[in-house]
Order: structure tokens, then sequence, then C-alpha cells
């Protein structure tokens, strides 16, 4: 994705021999750039200040680097124990989804029976509108099921939601694995779960990742469910954590501030590592849904 | 700084240590601001654990805003129902005992509850079951900044009538000093207002006759006229530059940088004003006033009816036996007398608010004692949907973004909605 | 009844087949039904009443709460900054998108670093993004702090103020997501064939010209799926009002999803919150289902 393979009209801007135009290319992309970046390095920088000064000065550095906010942040049990519940709910979201989703697609592309192509049909009415719609029937049933304030009222939902994108993912990939290595498997006697197992699973590494990706991410930054789904703070999701903590020292910016910084760090670390990956997941799933 | 280390360091142990230890854990959820009364709460848990082998209580704060949200949810979960809560009655306390989340504690409680002042211990007994205790009460007075009135060269006594009152904003711009602070980004403060104007408009009776649908309820003329005078008081643009997205937590710190004149608030914006300053330190007390809010031309109301509340810790219906045993424990004359000491709120055991030393907290327990009439939070007092409305229009009133008429109506279309 | 679609051995691979179904489809087909499907059509009987989520559902009110939604000012509102969302990405998010996407989808210095960097945003939670400029936005503390105190003007309190505190929150919609159909043009233009571009360079076409009608019409089915994906976020957004205004000033800052968490769910209104939860689902189910058969058909 991040390597053209053709000369394309885009090209043509920054093509040397045209110096203006490459000049004012970057000229356009650096104040953008800028835009885009500052906030995320303001928040940064103004965790060091004192309140005072970021009152005096909230752009530039600070005058006096005060670790102190940030220690405070990382030597408590609070941001570890957010962040921990994110991950514990979106791993949990993802292995689900994947596993789940995969039998599916796997039994739409390669089984023909009565009524597949309505079941298929109606397993993507989830495409047509957002969970949100339905968030407070959801929360009864949740509650109904006793699983309100558990990492289960959440997961559950969330993956719920998230099959209908990935049983079409998959569906359609694993209806790329050729016919005719499915009939001779099954010639030779093996069954459906094993080639399930040891051929459409390590054929389909790509896909899998983006399933993985959208899901994780989509988990890891969700707000609207767990605000809904979770009472105790010992369970709150760092999304969550970061609204309540800002409730709570709303006229102290400068360790709320700080604490964004600092909870917002894993997701700008894994898109540093592995942007290639994350970038082809959400726009290919994306296009390809 | 100190104490937000001490308190996360105190997080982490506690978080810790608390499976290992406990075999009851009972959980108390409040919104209490006010940090030198959640020291003394936590001392007497602390002091209770100390004693009680195999229990642990703590207490746990839930931002106002949160808990006004999260609350019936919470009580409908089985695993996250705190064991007891913060209460400020009414409406709400009648939505939840319908809803049979409550515990009647009267049997195990009641003769602390008899020590107890006992219009507090009545606004938390419903059908004459008691849902838990009271520990505090509270009126509403307006805070002033002594010095800025000097400024601006007004006086307190002069603003003891709505004209007076309406003269002394007027200098007080004129003076460049932002006159009234408000957190109206959180709403419910801005109800302060239009509350007490119901009550100076319409007396004692006017929110029990709305409630009772008289004289078209909500829609009766005492209402339009609050709504009114709310805009009349809007029009002088009385309330500090953005109100409308200044949190509580933020008005006070206005109020503590002293920025502002005036806040219409309960006692606890004494604790509050402080801490949240830019300085950490707020106005020394001395420089703090109090005084009643005005009565209005030809209005029903006494200068000396109080808006306020009464707060309890009620106690849920899955929560263990020891949390009636603690709630009795905390309500003793001991933990009392240090909160009245200490000034952190006015106490409902009875006698303890003779030791109040904190003139300020003291003027308010005077008024408290010679109130003639005491009316509890109107978004309290109306219930959980009710409630929101009044505070929802409040707000929209005094910006003008709905008339005093259609304002009056939205809260008896919520009532008759509910 | 079923049979394997590559069988060859009916007997032998049709009780494989059916014994492979009942285990690979329940799973999938239970949680879509219990947490999706269900709630949906709940949705739409607890729309016909009062209920505060306790107790019996009995207090049939007919369309009432559907009647109270519309007629309040506050969801009126909601509906229009709904609206504001969408055209504000159409006329503004995704022509700034397509030009980035022009600048930085070749080969030339410093595309794929500003590529990344542009798509940075959408990484990020909502609600994080929300409070980082709510933070900016604040007028005693932030960038606009920062701004009036320069220019020695009076704090300016942008969410404080009603026109301009959604503009603040359609300006954060814009710097959150631009980068996202930023990057689905990018991998767009890079499919745009080279030799058409070449042809129309022959035949004397000028920069606008070959974008006009080479490009663009290559791009068609990219900017379709993008004007998509920017409709059906915009109907749910709630992140960035919770973070940066939670609806106020004078609630003049909610969209449907905002209005149904304040005024639903943390009220515990269900038969209302429903019925706002029905009209968000109509409203989605109608555009997603004709969008995707009229202006998607072909793609």
């Amino acid at each position: 994705m991040t390597e053209a393979v053709r000369l394309t009209q885009a090209e043509e801007i920054g093509r040397p021999g045209l110096p203006i135009a490459a000049v004012a290319r970057l000229a356009v992309l650096i104040v953008l750039a800028t835009i885009v970046l500052y906030p995320l390095i303001a928040t940064a920088l103004d965790g060091f200040k004192s309140l005072g000064e970021l009152h005096d000065n909230p752009l530039g550095l600070p005058r006096q680097w005060d670790w102190r906010n940030y220690w405070e942040i990382l030597g408590g049990a609070r941001y570890w124990r957010v962040l921990g519940n994110s991950l514990v709910i979106a791993l949990a979201t993802v292995f689900l989804t994947l596993v789940v989703s995969a039998m599916a697609a796997f039994a739409f592309a390669h089984i023909k029976f009565f009524g597949d192509r309505y079941l298929f049909a109606y397993v993507q009415i989830g495409l047509l509108f957002p969970s949100t719609a339905a968030i407070l029937p959801v929360f009864i049933k949740v509650r109904d099921l006793g699983l309100l304030d558990s990492y289960w009222g959440v997961i559950l939902p969330q993956v719920a939601f998230a099959l209908s994108m990935a049983v079409l993912l998959l569906r359609n990939a694993f209806k790329q694995i050729p016919s005719e290595l499915f009939d001779a498997a099954l010639i030779d006697g093996c069954g459906y779960f094993r080639f399930f197992r040891h051929v459409t699973l390590p054929l389909s590494g790509p896909i899998l990742s983006t399933v993985a990706v959208i899901g994780f991410v989509n988990s890891w930054n969700g707000y609207l469910l767990p605000l809904v789904m979770l009472d105790s703070d010992s369970r709150y999701p760092w999304t969550l954590g970061l609204m309540a903590y800002q409730g709570q020292y709303s006229t102290s910016w400068q360790l709320v501030l700080a604490f964004i910084t600092l909870t917002i760090l894993p997701a700008i670390l894994m898109f540093l590592l592995a942007q290639r990956y994350i970038v082809a997941g959400l726009t290919a799933g994306a296009v390809k849904g | 700084m100190s104490i937000r280390t001490l308190a996360l360091a105190s997080c982490c142990i506690l978080a810790l240590a608390a499976p290992a230890l406990a075999d009851t854990t009972i959980t108390i959820l409040h919104v209490n601001d006010n940090k030198t009364a959640v020291k003394i709460w936590d001392q007497s848990a602390a002091d209770y654990n100390a004693s009680h082998k195999g229990v642990k209580v703590q207490f746990k704060y839930l931002e106002n805003e949160a808990i006004k949200a999260k609350l019936p949810t919470m009580l409908q979960s089985q695993d996250s129902r705190p064991d007891a809560f913060y209460s400020w009655g009414g409406g709400v306390l009648d939505a939840q005992t319908k809803a049979g989340f409550l515990k009647d504690i009267k049997g195990e409680v009641g003769d602390v509850a008899n020590k107890l002042s006992p219009t507090a211990v009545a606004a938390f007994t419903v059908d004459g079951k008691l849902y838990g205790l009271p520990f505090d009460t509270d009126a509403v007075p307006i805070f002033y900044n002594k010095a800025l009135f000097a400024k601006a060269g007004v006086k307190p006594e002069d603003m003891q009538s709505w004209d007076g009152f309406l003269a002394a904003v007027k200098k007080l711009k004129a003076a460049g000093v932002t006159p009234i602070v408000v957190g109206a980004g959180e709403k419910w403060p801005m109800h302060f207002w239009y509350s007490y104007l119901v009550m100076r408009i319409g007396g004692s009776q006017a929110l029990a006759d709305a409630k009772a649908g008289k004289d078209g309820g909500f829609n009766n003329p005492t209402f339009v006229e609050a709504g009114q005078r709310l805009q009349e008081l809007a029009a002088l643009q009385p309330f500090q530059p953005g109100y409308a997205s200044t949190s509580h937590a933020q008005s006070a710190a206005i109020f503590g940088d002293g920025k502002a004149a005036m806040d219409l608030m309960g006692s606890w914006l004494l604790g509050m004003q402080g801490p949240n300053a830019s300085n950490g330190k707020g106005q020394p007390e001395s420089n703090i006033g109090v005084m009643p809010f005005p009565t209005l031309p030809g209005g029903k109301g006494e200068i000396g009816d109080t808006l306020g509340g009464v707060h309890a810790f009620l106690v849920t219906k899955t929560a263990p036996a020891e949390t009636a045993d603690f709630l009795k424990f905390f309500s003793s004359e001991k933990y009392a007398k240090e909160a009245a000491e200490a000034g952190a709120y006015i106490p409902v055991v009875n006698g303890t608010a003779a030791y109040i030393k904190d003139p300020l907290v003291k003027q308010i327990a005077e008024m408290l004692a010679k109130t003639k009439y005491h009316q509890n939070f109107f978004d309290q007092d109306l219930g959980p949907s009710v409630g929101r409305v009044i505070n929802d229009v409040s707000v929209d009133v005094a910006a003008s973004k709905t008339t005093p008429k259609a304002a009056a109506a939205a809260i008896q279309e919520a009532e008759e909605q509910q | 009844m079923s049979t394997a679609r590559y069988d060859e051995n009916p007997a032998r691979a049709g009780m494989g087949a059916v014994g492979a179904l009942v285990i690979l489809l329940p799973p999938a087909l239970l949680l879509f039904t219990l947490f999706v499907i269900w709630p949906i059509g709940e949705a739409s009987w607890y729309s016909l009443f009062n209920w505060n989520g306790l107790g019996p559902v009995d207090r049939f009110i007919g369309l009432k709460n559907y009647k109270w939604a519309f007629e309040s000012a506050v969801f009126q509102r909601a509906i229009f900054n709904n609206l504001l969302v969408i055209v504000v990405s159409l006329v503004i998010q995704l022509p700034l998108a397509l030009g980035v996407a022009l600048l930085v989808a070749g080969r030339a210095w410093g595309s794929v670093a500003f590529r990344m960097i542009f798509f940075l945003p959408y990484v990020l939670a909502d609600i994080a993004a929300g409070l980082i400029w709510r933070f900016m936005f604040d007028g005693d503390y932030g960038l606009v702090a920062a701004i009036t105190h320069a220019l020695e003007m009076k704090p300016v309190y942008l969410l404080a103020s009603d026109p301009w505190a959604f503009s603040a929150i359609l300006a954060v919609v814009v710097w959150k997501y631009f980068g996202f159909h930023m990057m689905l043009y990018v991998a767009g233009l890079q499919g745009v064939d080279k030799s058409l571009l070449e042809a129309a360079e022959i035949d004397g076409a000028n920069a606008w010209q070959k974008f006009r009608h080479v490009t663009l019409p290559m791009l068609a089915p990219m900017i379709r799926l993008s004007i998509f994906f920017a409709v059906v976020g915009s109907l749910q957004l709630f992140d960035f009002v919770a973070a940066l205004t939670r609806g106020g000033p004078f609630d003049t800052t909610h969209t449907m999803v905002s209005f149904l968490y304040y005024f639903g769910v943390t009220r515990m209104r269900v038969g209302f919150g429903s019925a706002v939860g029905d009209v968000l689902f109509v409203v989605c189910v109608a555009f997603a289902w004709g969008y995707r058969r009229w202006v998607m058909r072909d793609d």
C-alpha cells in the first residue's frame, strides 16, 4: 500500500523539475502536519507544567520540566488498572470475534445448505445500523442476564456487533481458496474441521489480522458501550478511566493532560511500530467490507 | 500535591491489600468534594475496621454528575450495587424505594436515629420505614467576597430585597467585578437561583401545590414569574464569561481565585474553593461573608426560608448486616463533633451543631435553626426525571433560550410524562 | 437437507456437512440474535410504553414517545447537528482529504511520513481526542486562551457559546477523520491507470482536465465509499460530544446518540430512549440500504 507501482497524477506534483510546485506542496503539507500534530505535542508538554504556568504559557516548552505529574500517575495503580482492563476486554473481544466469525464464515463459504443465502443476509443486517441505536434494550438484556458491570457485559455485545463485518470479510476471503483444494481434501477423507484448521486458517493470515486489527482498535477506543454497562471503576477501561479522572481533577488541566498523554501512549507506540498493518487493516477492512 | 500523593498511595495500598485481609467489604458511595469531611469519614471507616475484624468499610468517591447518571444503573446490578450511598432524599428516594432497591434498617438503628434531628430522619423515612441515617444538613446562602464588595461599594444589608440586589449587581459590574459565579455547565447550580425565586415568590406551598397540580401545576404564575425574575437578573449579565460550560469545580475555583463576588452555593463551597483555587489556598475565610437570598416584591416567601438539603447514607437491599452497624458507629457523637469542629458540615446529631467554630458554617447553622420553611433541593424533591428537567430549564431560561412560560410548561410536561 | 457444494461422495460428506453446520453456525447466530436483532426488535416494543426499566412493561402510551421526541427542541437541534456534520464532511472534509491525497499518494519526498502523520488522529480514541481539544478550546488555558492573550483580548469561551460550540466539534471531526478518508483516496489513486493519464497528456490535456476527466472518474467508487463512511460515522457521533461539551451549552450541541444517552439512558427513560434509538435505526437503515442500492450499485 505504501509503494505506488505506477506513476500517477499525484506524483507529477512532486516531480523534480517543478520546484515551485514542490515547494508549495511541502509548505501545505507542513502546515497541515503542524495542525494535526500540534495538539498532541502540546498535550504531552503541558503535562510537565504547573497550573500557573499553563495559564501564562500554554503553548511553549515548559520553563521547568516537572516530572511529578507523570510519575504520580505512573506510580499509581489507577493508570495500570485501566490499561489492563482495556487490554483484557480488547483481547477477549478480538479472540471471540475471530473464533465465532471464522466458524460461521467457513460454513457460509464452503457448505451449501437450505436457506444459506437468507441466513447470510440475516447476519449482514448488522452492517446497516450502529450498536448505539439499540443501546437501551441491550442494556436491559445485559442486566437480565446478570452481566451488568462485568467484562462480559461489554465483550459479548462488542463481539455481536463486530460479527457482521467480520463474517463478510472472512467469507469473501475463504471463497478465494481454490475449490480443487477443498475437493481433494474431502476425497482424502479430510473432514471439514481438519480442512478448516489445516488449510483455511493458515491461508487466511492477512484477512484474519485485518479483522483482528479492526476489532482491537474499536474495542480499545470504545466508550459508549462500557459507559452504559460498567459501573465499578475497578473494571473501567482507559476511556472511562480518563473521563473519570478528568471529572475528578477538572480544575487541574496539567494532571488531566499528563493522564491523557500516558493513556494514548500505547496506541501511538503501537501505531508507530505496526503502522503498515494497522493502516492496511483499517482501510482494507473498510474497502472490502 | 502531597494530599494527592497520599491519596494515590493509599489507593494502591488499599487495592493491593483489600482481597487478602477482609471477609466482608462494605462500599459506601459518596459525592462529597469537601476534603475535610471526607478525611473524617475515612477516619471513621479506619476506626471501625480496626475494631471489627473481618469487616472492611470503604468510602468511595464518584463525581456528582457521574453519580446522578450512573446510580440508576448501578442499583440494578447485583455486582456493582454499593452497600450504602449518598442520598439527598426526595422524589429520587421515593423512586428507589418503589423499585425495591433499599433496605429498611429501622429495627437495627432505631436507638441511634432517636439521637438525630427528627426532621432529618423524617426525610429518609417512607411509609414508616427508615432507609438510612442522615449525617448533615445544609442551607444554601449567598457567599460573597468581602474585598470585592468593598471595592464596588456594595453592602449586604442593602441586598435583602430584589431591587437592592439588582442594584448591587449593577454596581459590581460597573466596578469591573464579575458579580456572580455559577457552574451552569452542570446545570444544577443554576437551578438554585430558579428554586429560590420560586420559594420567595410563592412561599412554602409553591412547590407542593405545583406537584399536586393545583392552579395549572407548574404552569402556575409563580413558576412563570420566577423565570421572568431570573431573566431580569440575567439581563444584567452578572455571570462569569463562559458560564454555560463552567463545571461546579471550576466555579469554586473562580470564587477561590477571587474572580467573582458571589456564589449561591451550599456550605461545601467552603471546603472546595481552597483546593480548587489556582494557588491551592483560595480566599481566607475572613474575606468571605454569608447572606440570605433576597425577598421579592409582593412575594409570599420570607427571607428566613431556606433551600438546602439533608444528606444521608442509604442502605441497599443486598448490603451485609454490618452496613447498618457501621452507620450507627458513624452517626456517633464523636464524628459529628469532629465534623462540626472542623467546619466540614453541619451535623444532625442532636447538640453537635453547637461545636461548630467556623463562623461562616455557624451562621448557616443559625439560619437553619431559625428557618420556618426548609425546602429540599428541587431537583431531588421532584424525582429523577422531572428533577433533571428543572435543571435543564433553569439554564435555558437564564440564557433566554426559552421563555419563562415555556420553561414552566416543560416542567409540567415532564411531570405528566413521568 | 444439506449437501456439500464440492461433494463427490454425498452420503458421507452430507452427514459431515450437517454436523459441521450444527457446530459452526450457532455461536455466531446466537450472539448476533441475542445482542443485535432481539434488542432492536425490543426497542420498537418498549418505545410504545412509558417504562423506567423497572417492574412490568404495562403503561402503554402508543406513539407518544415519538411525539415527545420530535416535539423536543433539543432533539430537533440534535438532528440538525447530525445533518451539519454530514454537510461539513461532504463539503470540507472529503475535498480536503482528496486534495491531501493528491499530494501524498506518490513517491515524492516525505509522502509516506505525511500519510502516517495525517492518519495518526484516526487511530486515537475519540474520547481522548475530544478531551485534548477541550483543552485547546479552553478560554483560560489552551490554544484559544493563548491567542486571545497574545491579542490582548478578553478570554473567549468557544465551548460555552451557542453558535460556536458545535463548530468546535465540527472542527475536531475534520481534524480526526480526514486522514482516514485521505488514506482511502491514496489507495484509490494508486490504482489509477498511468497509461490513461499519458494518453490524455498526448491529447494536450492540462492538469485540471486530467484530474477532472481521468483521475476523478477512476476514483469515483472510492469517493462513494468514503461518503458512505462519512455519513454513517456522523450519525453515530457521541464521544466528541461527551468529551467536549456534554451537549451544552443549553443543550445545543447534542447529536441523536448523545440525546439518546443524556435524555434516555441517564434518566432511565427506557421507552423514550428506545423511541429515539428506533428513529436512529430507521435513518441508518434507510440510508445504508438506499445508498448501497442506488449509489454503490456498480461498485
